[in-house]
């Protein structure tokens, strides 16, 4: 796998935004599916209209933390903070970093105002997927995920520190051309097992209209030690969600954007199924949410609304068969769903 | 000496003009003529709508809806330690108008945080929010 990811998953900002800014989004994103901690660390870049009509690159940097509950921040940068590498290979915003190596990612984090700053490094222990030009409303998001990696190092948050000792995480990086609010949801999520010798990963998304009742396509993509095992596409996944988790956001961010949420936004469902079945090979996976946190942002289509992305923690069980091999683990999930 | 409330205000709305020139309009029609009282800490000023929002000092003579609160109050519900609705209750907001009236300062409120979070001004104005007294 050597060099897979430094040939790959480059910044394609530099290229793809300056040709054409409008509408431009992208960002690398860390989940830590940590010994009683879930973690996520985020570097975003989208593309501003000011009132002028000058196009801008906006950096953001995200890390949000569960332990007994979710908590963390978003800072946004001005443009001048923001510095990609001349190989596309590393960003840097204020005084945080994220850098592709051949086979891994080296993430520093140091939001001093907030109180959070830490050190990671994640290397990959799978292969990664690339999934070009999804349609999201009336633009295009392409990925490229790495449903597992051996993260080590340690973050601290307020007066909290933890340390992360070769725990399991997921990444993905997203970028394309498409507008917060526009007429899409999605549910994404990543499933893996307690236990680090369990081989199986496994990484699900379903895209949606905004109402979230019209389902546009969806996949489970199961992975075997390092290689990709099946990916079930569209009717071979049958997806259902049961209730609504009965608990308030732990947190929002911006703080300020609970102002216009709050009675607004629906929660997350309380538990998901998800039942996949593809030439003998079946899987069927269960997330349990525990609790979550909204990171919200200005609605780029409609000016009276905001789209909100609920990160739920949870609890993760699949079992089933793959190409004559048994599939069965506990674990943990995080869930990403938004509301647009 | 820390800025006052009503001089903040004043460069909010005047940055939303300038920076988000479209939520600004969905804030003028939303408010419309009405004018709203505020007494932050004692400080009172009041917001007028119109053709350009307007911030002055001083009571108003006629206001559609008055509302008395604190610095820190608002800090509470800008940093989501407190929901509005919970501070209502809990009488660190005091609002007093007609319900109609109260209604449309509320929506007013809301289109005035949708202005705010567009406009890349408004943190630094926040952080100045914050450096006054608690």
């Amino acid at each position: 796998m050597s060099a897979v990811l430094a040939g790959s998953d480059f910044l394609r900002a530099p290229v793809l935004a300056s040709a054409r800014p409008h509408g431009f989004k992208e960002w690398h994103h860390f989940v830590v599916h940590g010994r009683g901690l879930r973690l996520l660390i985020n570097f975003s870049l989208t593309n501003e209209v000011s009132g002028t009509g000058h196009a801008r690159l906006a950096p953001r940097v995200i890390v949000i933390a569960h332990d007994d509950r979710w908590t963390g921040a978003i800072e946004r940068f001005d443009d001048h903070a923001l510095d990609v590498s001349a190989e596309l290979d590393g960003l840097t915003i204020g005084d945080n970093r994220m850098t592709v190596a051949p086979d891994g990612y080296h993430v520093a984090i140091d939001l001093s105002d907030k109180g959070i700053r830490g050190e990671l490094d994640f290397a990959s222990a799978s292969r990664p997927f690339v999934v070009n030009n999804q349609p999201v409303g009336d633009g295009r998001m392409s990925w490229l995920f790495v449903p597992r990696l051996r993260a080590q190092g340690w973050l601290r948050i307020g007066d909290r520190e933890h340390r992360i000792d070769n725990d399991l995480a997921y990444h993905d990086h997203n970028w394309g051309r498409f507008w917060w609010g526009d007429d899409f949801g999605w549910t994404w999520g990543t499933l893996l097992p307690k236990a680090s010798d369990e081989p199986w990963s496994m990484v699900y998304l379903q895209m949606t209209d905004r109402s979230r009742l019209r389902c546009l396509s969806q996949a489970l993509y199961v992975w075997h030690h390092d290689e990709p095992a099946v990916i079930f596409r569209h009717a071979a996944v049958q997806t259902r969600s049961h209730g609504v988790l009965g608990r308030a956001a732990d947190c929002t961010l911006p703080p300020p954007m609970r102002l216009l949420l709050d009675g607004d936004v629906p929660g997350v469902p309380k538990r998901i199924e998800i039942a996949a079945t593809r030439a003998g090979d079946t899987v069927h996976a269960e997330f349990r949410s525990q609790s979550y946190a909204r990171l919200a942002q200005p609605s780029e289509v409609r000016l009276d609304r905001s789209t909100v992305l609920c990160e739920a923690s949870g609890t993760a069980r699949a079992s089933g068969t793959i190409s004559g091999e048994s599939v069965d683990f506990v674990g943990t999930g995080v869930f990403e769903f938004l509301h647009g | 000496m820390a800025e006052r409330i009503s001089s903040l205000l004043r460069r909010s709305v005047e940055h939303l003009e300038q920076e988000v020139p479209a939520s600004y309009r969905l804030l003028l029609a939303q408010l419309g003529p009405m004018v709203v009282e505020l007494d932050v800490d004692g400080e009172v000023f009041s917001l007028r709508g119109g053709h350009r929002l307007q911030v002055s000092d001083g009571a108003a003579e006629v206001a559609g809806a008055r509302i008395a609160t604190s610095r820190c109050t608002i800090i509470d519900v800008l940093d989501a330690r407190v929901a509005l609705g919970e501070a209502v209750e809990a009488g660190t907001v005091s609002v007093r108008g007609s319900l109609d009236d109260v209604q449309r300062a509320h929506d007013s409120l809301l289109a005035y945080v949708h202005a705010a979070v567009r406009a890349p001004s408004q943190p630094t104005l926040l952080s100045e929010l914050r450096a006054g007294p608690p």
